[in-house]
C-alpha cells in the first residue's frame, strides 16, 4: 500500500463538448514527494485537479488516490486531501479564521480544533480577525494553504500557489513545501513556475494540450538525450582543429573563454581532455552544461507541438 | 453524517448570513423598521383623528400587522435571505472547496435552506414581538389578540418564511447569481403573481400561485386577491412552492460541474 502511487490516472480523458481538455492520460504520483505539475495555461493542469477533487467527472479512464478508486471512494479520500484549486477562493465579508470554520464544519471537529495551528502554521495568527477582504493576494494563498492543513492531509494539491506571492512570499512556500513532505505528507503542486518547481520539487510531470509528454525524478526530467560539455581553454581554434571529425564530437563551437561540444556520451569527456592536452591545448576547465527545467520544457513541449503540427 | 457535523454546518451558515451585515441591515429595515413605521403611522393618525381613525393596535390592527408581516414584509427579507443562503457560496467560489472536502453535495445544498430560515424567522420573530407588543399597547380599549391567535399567527408567519426561503434557495442555487435570483423571486412574488391575480380569465388556474394560498391559510381576517380555496389545496399549493424548487436546486447542485 505504501509504494503504491499516491496519485495514478490511467487513460484518463475529459471532453468539454467539442474541446478535448485532457486525453489519455497515465499519470503516476509517488508518495511522501513533492511533485510539480507543469504545463502552459490552458494545458490542462486544473481539469485534472478538478476531476481528482470530483468537482468535475472525467469523460473516460480511472482515478485512483490514497490508493482508493474513484470517484467511488470520493469522501473517504476527500478527507485525508487538502487543496487550492485555481486560486483561493473565501467569502469576502468574514474572518480569516471564520473562512476557516465554515470549511472545517463541513469536514467534522478534529478539523475545528486545527484551526488556530493552522493560522499560526501559515503567519496568520495575528490578522486571523480581520476580513478576508483586507487581505493582500499573498495572504489569502497562505489562508488557502491554511485551509488544506484543517483535515491533517496526507496529500496537499496546490493549484498555482506561488500566484502572486513576493519573493519572500515564495521562499516561504518553498519552504513549508519541504517541510510538509518531511512530515511524510505529499504535495501535488501544479505550477507554470518551472524555476520554482526545480527547486522545491522531486518529481514532475509535464502536460501539454492535455497529454501527458513527460514525467519522473527532477533529474532525470533534466537528463539530455545527448551530452553537452563547456570546455574552458586557450588557443580555441587549435581545439576546434583538433576536435575536428572526433568520433566522439557531433558538434563544436567557440565560446567566450574557450569552446562547448555537444558528445555522443557524456563519459567522452575525459578522452576529450586527454586530446586536447596532448595536442598543446591549455585546458583550464570541463563543465557538463546543466539544463534548465525551463530549457527543458520548452524544448519538450516545442518537440511536441512540430510533431502534432 | 453524525448530528455534530450537521449542527456545526448549520452554524457555519448561519454565520455566513448573520455576518452579512448588508443584507442583514436591508432586512432588518425591511421587518422591523417597517412595522414600526406602519403602527408608528396609525398611531398618529388615530391621535389627529380618533373618529376617521381606529386605534393603530388591537385585533384590527394585529391582523393587518401579521398578514403585511407575512405576506409583504417577511416575503422582501426571506427572499434576501433566501437568495444570500443559496448563491453565498457559488458567487464567491466557495463551493468548489466544500465540494473538495468530500462533503456530499447534497448535505452541503440541504443546510441552506434550514439555516436561511432560522436567521429569517429571528428577525420575523423578533418583528412579531414588536407587533404583539403594540397591539396591546395601541389598542385603545378594542379587544386584543388570544393567544391561539397569536401562536396560529405565529406558525403562518414561519410558514411564510419557510416557504419563500426554501423557494429562493431552490432558485439561487442553481444560478449562483445574485441579482438573477433576487429579480426572480422578488418578480415573480410581486410583480408577476399580482398581475396574474387580476387576470380574471385565468380561473382557477390562479389557485396554483403561492399567495392565494399563503392567504387561504391565514389565521387572521382579510382577503387575498378575492380567491378562496379549500384548505386542503392550499397546503399542497403552498407544499409544492416549497418543494420543486427545493428538489430542482437539490438536483442542479448534485450534477452541475463545481
Amino acid at each position: 500500500m505504501t509504494n503504491t502511487p499516491i496519485i495514478e490516472t490511467q487513460q484518463l480523458s475529459k471532453r468539454f463538448g467539442e474541446r478535448q481538455a485532457v486525453l489519455d492520460l497515465n499519470l503516476e504520483v509517488p508518495r511522501g514527494s513533492a511533485f510539480g505539475f507543469l504545463g502552459h495555461n490552458g494545458a490542462g493542469k486544473t481539469t485534472l485537479i478538478r476531476m481528482l477533487l470530483g468537482l468535475t467527472a472525467p469523460s473516460t479512464g480511472t482515478m485512483h488516490m490514497l490508493g482508493r478508486a474513484l470517484p467511488q471512494a470520493h469522501s473517504e479520500v476527500l478527507a485525508r486531501v487538502g487543496a487550492i484549486v485555481e486560486e483561493p477562493h473565501f467569502h469576502q465579508h468574514l474572518t480569516g479564521r471564520e473562512n476557516l470554520r465554515v470549511i472545517a464544519a463541513a469536514r467534522g471537529s478534529e478539523a475545528m480544533d486545527r484551526i488556530e495551528g493552522s493560522l499560526r502554521r501559515v503567519g496568520l495568527l495575528d490578522r486571523g480577525d480581520d476580513r478576508v477582504r483586507t487581505y493582500s493576494q499573498g495572504m489569502r494563498q497562505r489562508l488557502g494553504v491554511a485551509r488544506c492543513l484543517l483535515p491533517d492531509p496526507e496529500l496537499l494539491i496546490l493549484d498555482e500557489p506561488m500566484n502572486g506571492l513576493d519573493p519572500g512570499g515564495i521562499l516561504e512556500l518553498r519552504t513549508m513545501v519541504r517541510d510538509l513532505v518531511g512530515e511524510g505528507r505529499t504535495v501535488f503542486l501544479s505550477s507554470h513556475l518551472l524555476d520554482e518547481v526545480e527547486k522545491t520539487c522531486d518529481a514532475a510531470a509535464v502536460i501539454d494540450r492535455g497529454r501527458l509528454i513527460a514525467q519522473g525524478p527532477i533529474d532525470t526530467l533534466l537528463a539530455q538525450d545527448r551530452a553537452e560539455l563547456e570546455i574552458g581553454c586557450g588557443q580555441t581554434h587549435l581545439a576546434l582543429d583538433v576536435l575536428d571529425g572526433h568520433p566522439a564530437v557531433i558538434n563544436a563551437r567557440e565560446t567566450l573563454d574557450g569552446i562547448r561540444l555537444i558528445l555522443t556520451e557524456i563519459g567522452a569527456a575525459a578522452q576529450i581532455n586527454s586530446t586536447l592536452v596532448e595536442s598543446g591545448v591549455p585546458v583550464f576547465r570541463l563543465e557538463p552544461v546543466r539544463h534548465s527545467l525551463e530549457q527543458r520544457f520548452l524544448e519538450i513541449t516545442s518537440r511536441v507541438g512540430e510533431a502534432q503540427s | 453524517m453524525n448530528f455534530d457535523i450537521t449542527r456545526r454546518m448549520l452554524a457555519a451558515e448561519i454565520l455566513k448570513l448573520r455576518r452579512n451585515r448588508t443584507i442583514m441591515t436591508v432586512a432588518c429595515l425591511l421587518t422591523f423598521g417597517m412595522m414600526a413605521l406602519t403602527f408608528g403611522y396609525d398611531a398618529i393618525q388615530h391621535a389627529s383623528n380618533p373618529t376617521q381613525h381606529g386605534p393603530a393596535g388591537g385585533l384590527l390592527g394585529f391582523g393587518r400587522a401579521v398578514k403585511s408581516l407575512g405576506l409583504y414584509f417577511a416575503l422582501l427579507a426571506a427572499s434576501l435571505i433566501g437568495t444570500e443562503a443559496g448563491t453565498a457560496d457559488i458567487s464567491s467560489g466557495v463551493f468548489r472547496d466544500l465540494v473538495a472536502t468530500g462533503r456530499s453535495r447534497l448535505v452541503l445544498f440541504g443546510v441552506r435552506a434550514p439555516a436561511a430560515i432560522l436567521v429569517t424567522f429571528a428577525l420575523t420573530g423578533t418583528t412579531f414581538l414588536l407587533s404583539i407588543a403594540l397591539s396591546f399597547v395601541l389598542a385603545g380599549g378594542q379587544p386584543t389578540p388570544s393567544l391561539s391567535l397569536i401562536l396560529q399567527s405565529a406558525g403562518w408567519i414561519l410558514l411564510c418564511n419557510a416557504v419563500v426561503c426554501a423557494f429562493a434557495v431552490g432558485v439561487g442555487s442553481p444560478t449562483g447569481s445574485r441579482g438573477a435570483t433576487l429579480v426572480t423571486v422578488i418578480g415573480w412574488q410581486t410583480v408577476a403573481t399580482e398581475l396574474l391575480l387580476h387576470i380574471q380569465s385565468l380561473g382557477s388556474a390562479r389557485d396554483a400561485l403561492l399567495t392565494p394560498g399563503l392567504g387561504q391559510l391565514m389565521p387572521v381576517p382579510g382577503d387575498v386577491a378575492g380567491i378562496s380555496m379549500a384548505a386542503g389545496l392550499a397546503v399542497a399549493v403552498v407544499a409544492a412552492w416549497a418543494i420543486v424548487p427545493t428538489l430542482i436546486g437539490g438536483w442542479r447542485t448534485q450534477t452541475t460541474d463545481a
